[in-house]
């Protein structure tokens, strides 16, 4: 049945457009823009933001390196989620439940609904920490917030809101600017880059998984795929799915690379630790001097606010289309009751979280991305056995190279998971 | 069914897939992988059994007629020789887990895409039927292994008991493959559904189903389908279709409907589809394309009646029966002069109570409100809700009439997420 409605060479599709009708190719690039682009930029959200300030303000340049590989398994995997998004035209969570049946795709779903609500918790902690810079207090700010991202989603006009949320994305300019205008040492920095260290201690492996939780996200690869599905892209607009995907995910590194890098420079050479987001900012001290902290709030303010309104409505939809609930906006809350539940329970929970007295944002923010980082070799057994399904994929099954990076990377991943638990338990 | 009460147990496909299969001897065979059934029937019955012995070897297709003892555990009986038969699938049969379990399917009765939690068997005079599918959150905290946990954890804190979602049977359309929408019987399932839920339903299916589930249709049903359905999804489907299956289909949509949907088409596409239309239906659609989308032009049809103000009532109820299945609406005949300028307006009602002899032009409402070609849509609105028409006639600079707006799409365009 694959046969007739796809080409079978793969090959004479990525090349055709961009030999004859490169403009007209440039304009569906245009329009096609999306998926992977958006899904990079919500995945500098509030907790990563804070594991990227977090690991050169305490670490120093010791963590550029671990971009280098991050950034190609960033690109393995969501192409692999997009190639099955556009083959399969299913979610991922759809495809892992006609797979491998509902006693694992419900555990896992329980699994995902509290990393999730997690990563929304640092979300919502985002908002705290950056309006607390403008000393506007979280009991406040909070609320608020979630007041706001339940209107737009619900109610609002998300689409257009999304371009604004987009916009401000060029924030993080800002960090790529403040990066040459500090003038460090680039000798040293590119030496760093391409130099591995790696430490065998409990908190340094833990910023090692956390930083790939982050980049990575198990939530990010549902997301992604359920949002190819829902353009409808087929197979022949693939090509051009894959450039917005490989675009989207070095845009993420660079600018986790700038991030890391300046924090090295500025906190960690004067040897200040980061406890709340005002120290933070500091890092972007060379481009605004004193007004760094309101950039820095500002920029912090619109990734958490992006990615909160996104996560809660992704993971309602992840679970109801494993559960075959009915999961429509469009719908009334009588005839979607599962997901307006979930996603109510999400975005009540997440505040609710922040409100309780003392919470430490900082690390609320920091160690949701650990537990992303622990999940991920899960989510991606997953997608690699459905990638290779041939009655899923046809022709469009994992190249034996990427099959063989993929694996590696689950193997190394769970071994750095492994080894934390280890140092965790007996250190 | 004359059947023993006692002998009738129901069963879960969930409670017995994986059971181990012995023969009557006591040795292994291997454990049960999968059942097989014969759609087509109403309660269709259980024939046979797929075992899967080792990793790697195909499972072993055995007859149900061989199961002795299907209590606890299965018991097979060898035949003569010791061997048992193998056989190939023919293709009318159905893997019950491999089309059904955790797939999604058509709930006939409800009008809705569900998910398959689990299968009920009914089990009488030693035969399995198939009676039930689950669909509810019970079906799936038991495929968890914890429906014992959550009933006895509702009844403590909430005093509830959470019931079973069953669909009998009868009203399932499996959708895992093409073909099972291609038997005879399931299309009669489907073919219950109004238009407008089959609409809801393609919308909620993959591209895939949704296509299969499209052209598994009859060209009448596929046309009315075809006219409820979200814009982009209609491009979709009729880019995936032959050009001459497509015409077919079109032809059967409203003159409006059709221009809307041809002009969304990229150009190649639908002029393929337009050379494999009838001639004349084609003329009519070409020229509703030429008008912008969201004007008076754009949303008129041209399939309307007309009549000349000499004809008599009696005539014009003939005419109406004569040429009503071509027409998009009939609720009002429109009465022109032979340059087609509008000189009135008569409602079915009016004919029908009209004494047959007498012209039209002595029974026509001369007060005739029309809208012009490029009118927007919120101003011919206004013009619905203060006449209370049902349909307003669109005409040129000169009065000739063009077409006739259907309150249904104007309503479309005014209120487009009503329905949808």
């Amino acid at each position: 049945m694959s046969d007739e409605r796809f080409p079978t060479n793969l090959r004479s599709l990525v090349l055709r457009p961009f030999q004859r009708r490169t403009w007209r190719s440039f304009a569906v690039f245009l329009m096609l823009l999306g998926p992977g682009i958006i899904t990079s930029n919500v995945d500098n959200d509030a907790g990563g933001i804070t594991t990227y300030s977090l690991a050169g303000s305490e670490y120093g340049l010791a963590f550029l390196w671990t971009l280098i590989p991050i950034t190609v398994a960033l690109i393995v995997i969501q192409e692999m989620c997009a190639r099955m998004g556009v083959i399969s035209g299913k979610g991922l969570s759809d495809l892992i439940r006609e797979r491998f049946g509902a006693r694992i795709t419900f555990y896992l779903m329980i699994v995902l609904i509290l990393a999730n609500l997690g990563n929304t918790v640092a979300e919502f902690a985002g908002v705290a920490a950056s309006l607390e810079i403008f000393g506007i207090s979280r009991y406040v700010s909070v609320p608020a917030a979630a007041v706001f991202v339940w209107w737009l989603v619900v109610k609002g006009n998300y689409k257009t809101v999304e371009k604004a949320f987009l916009v401000a994305c060029l924030f993080y300019l800002s960090y790529i600017v403040s990066g040459f205008m500090g003038r460090p040492d680039w000798g040293e920095i590119g030496e760093a880059f391409i130099t591995p260290t790696l430490r065998m201690d409990g908190a340094f492996l833990m910023m090692a998984v956390g930083l790939v939780g982050t980049t990575i996200a198990p939530w990010m690869q549902f997301f992604l795929q359920s949002s190819i599905v829902d353009k409808g892209l087929k197979a022949a607009d693939y090509p051009v799915t894959r450039i917005d995907v490989i675009f989207g995910s070095i845009t993420v590194n660079v600018v986790a690379f700038f991030i890391i890098m300046l924090c090295a420079v500025t906190l960690f050479k004067s040897g200040i630790r980061i406890d709340s987001a005002q120290d933070a900012a500091l890092a972007l001290a060379p481009l605004a001097g004193d007004y760094c902290a309101w950039l820095f709030a500002f920029g912090l303010l619109n990734a958490s606010l992006f990615a909160a309104s996104i996560l809660p409505l992704s993971t309602a939809y992840t679970v109801c289309e494993a559960f075959g609930w009915e999961s429509s906006l469009n719908c009334k809350f009588t005839e979607a009751p599962q997901f307006y539940g979930l996603y109510a329970l999400m975005i009540i929970l997440g505040a609710g979280i922040i409100l309780l007295p003392d919470v430490p944002l900082i690390s609320i923010m920091y160690y949701s991305q650990v537990v992303n980082g622990l999940l991920l070799p899960v989510v991606l057994v997953f997608m690699l056995i459905l990638v290779n399904d041939r009655r899923i994929m046809g022709d469009y099954t994992n190249s034996r190279g990427m099959n063989a990076f993929s694996w590696l990377t689950v193997g190394i991943l769970i071994l750095l998971s492994c080894a934390l638990v280890f140092a965790a338990l007996f250190y | 069914m004359a059947v023993n009460q006692e002998s009738q147990v129901f069963l879960f496909l969930s409670q017995i897939l994986g059971k181990k299969i012995i023969d009557t001897m006591g040795r292994p065979l291997g454990v049960l992988a999968d059942l097989v059934v014969n759609p087509a029937e109403s309660y269709p019955l259980v024939t046979d059994i797929l075992v899967s012995s080792r990793r790697n070897a195909p499972p072993l297709v055995i007859p149900w007629e061989r199961v002795a003892d299907c209590n606890g555990r299965f018991t097979v009986r060898p035949e003569a020789g010791g061997a048992l038969p193998g056989r190939v699938l023919a293709e009318n049969e159905l893997l019950l887990r491999d089309a059904l379990l955790d797939k999604q399917i058509v709930d006939t009765d409800g009008a809705k895409v569900r998910r398959v939690n689990d299968l009920q068997f009914l089990k009488a005079h030693r035969c399995l039927y198939l009676v039930h599918v689950d669909v509810g959150f019970r079906g799936l905290m038991r495929r968890a292994g914890l429906v014992k946990v959550m009933d006895v954890f509702l009844r403590w804190f909430f005093d509830y008991t959470l019931t079973d979602q069953w669909i009998s049977w009868k009203f399932v359309q499996p959708l895992s493959t093409p073909d099972l929408l291609r038997l005879s019987i399931t299309q009669a399932r489907l073919s219950q559904l109004h238009p407008a839920d089959l609409a809801d339903i393609i919308e909620d299916l993959d591209i895939h189903k949704r296509t299969a589930v499209f052209q598994s249709l009859d060209v009448e049903t596929a046309a009315e389908t075809l006219e409820e359905t979200d814009p982009k999804i209609q491009v979709r489907l009729i880019e995936d279709m032959m050009p001459e299956k497509s015409a077919d289909i079109i032809e059967e949509m409203s003159l409006s409907e059709a221009a809307d949907l041809l002009g969304d088409l990229p150009k190649e596409k639908a002029d393929g589809i337009l050379k494999e239309m009838e001639q004349e239906v084609a003329e009519d659609v070409k020229e509703l394309l030429t008008h912008p989308e969201e004007t008076a032009g754009g949303l008129m049809t041209t399939a309307f009646p007309k009549a000349l103000p000499e004809m008599s009532a009696g005539e014009a109820l003939d005419y109406l029966r004569r040429e009503a299945e071509e027409m998009d609406t009939i609720h009002y005949l429109y009465v022109t002069d032979a340059e087609d300028c509008l000189l009135g307006v008569i409602s079915l009602r009016e004919i029908l109570m009209a004494d047959p002899a007498v012209a039209l032009k002595d029974l026509m409402d001369e007060r005739v409100v029309a809208v012009g070609l490029d009118e927007e849509p919120d101003e011919i609105a206004e013009q619905f809700a203060k006449y209370g028409v049902t349909a307003i006639p669109v005409v040129d600079d000169d009065d000739r009439i063009e077409g006739v707006i259907l309150f249904k799409n104007l309503l479309e365009a005014v209120a487009p997420h009503l329905g949808k």
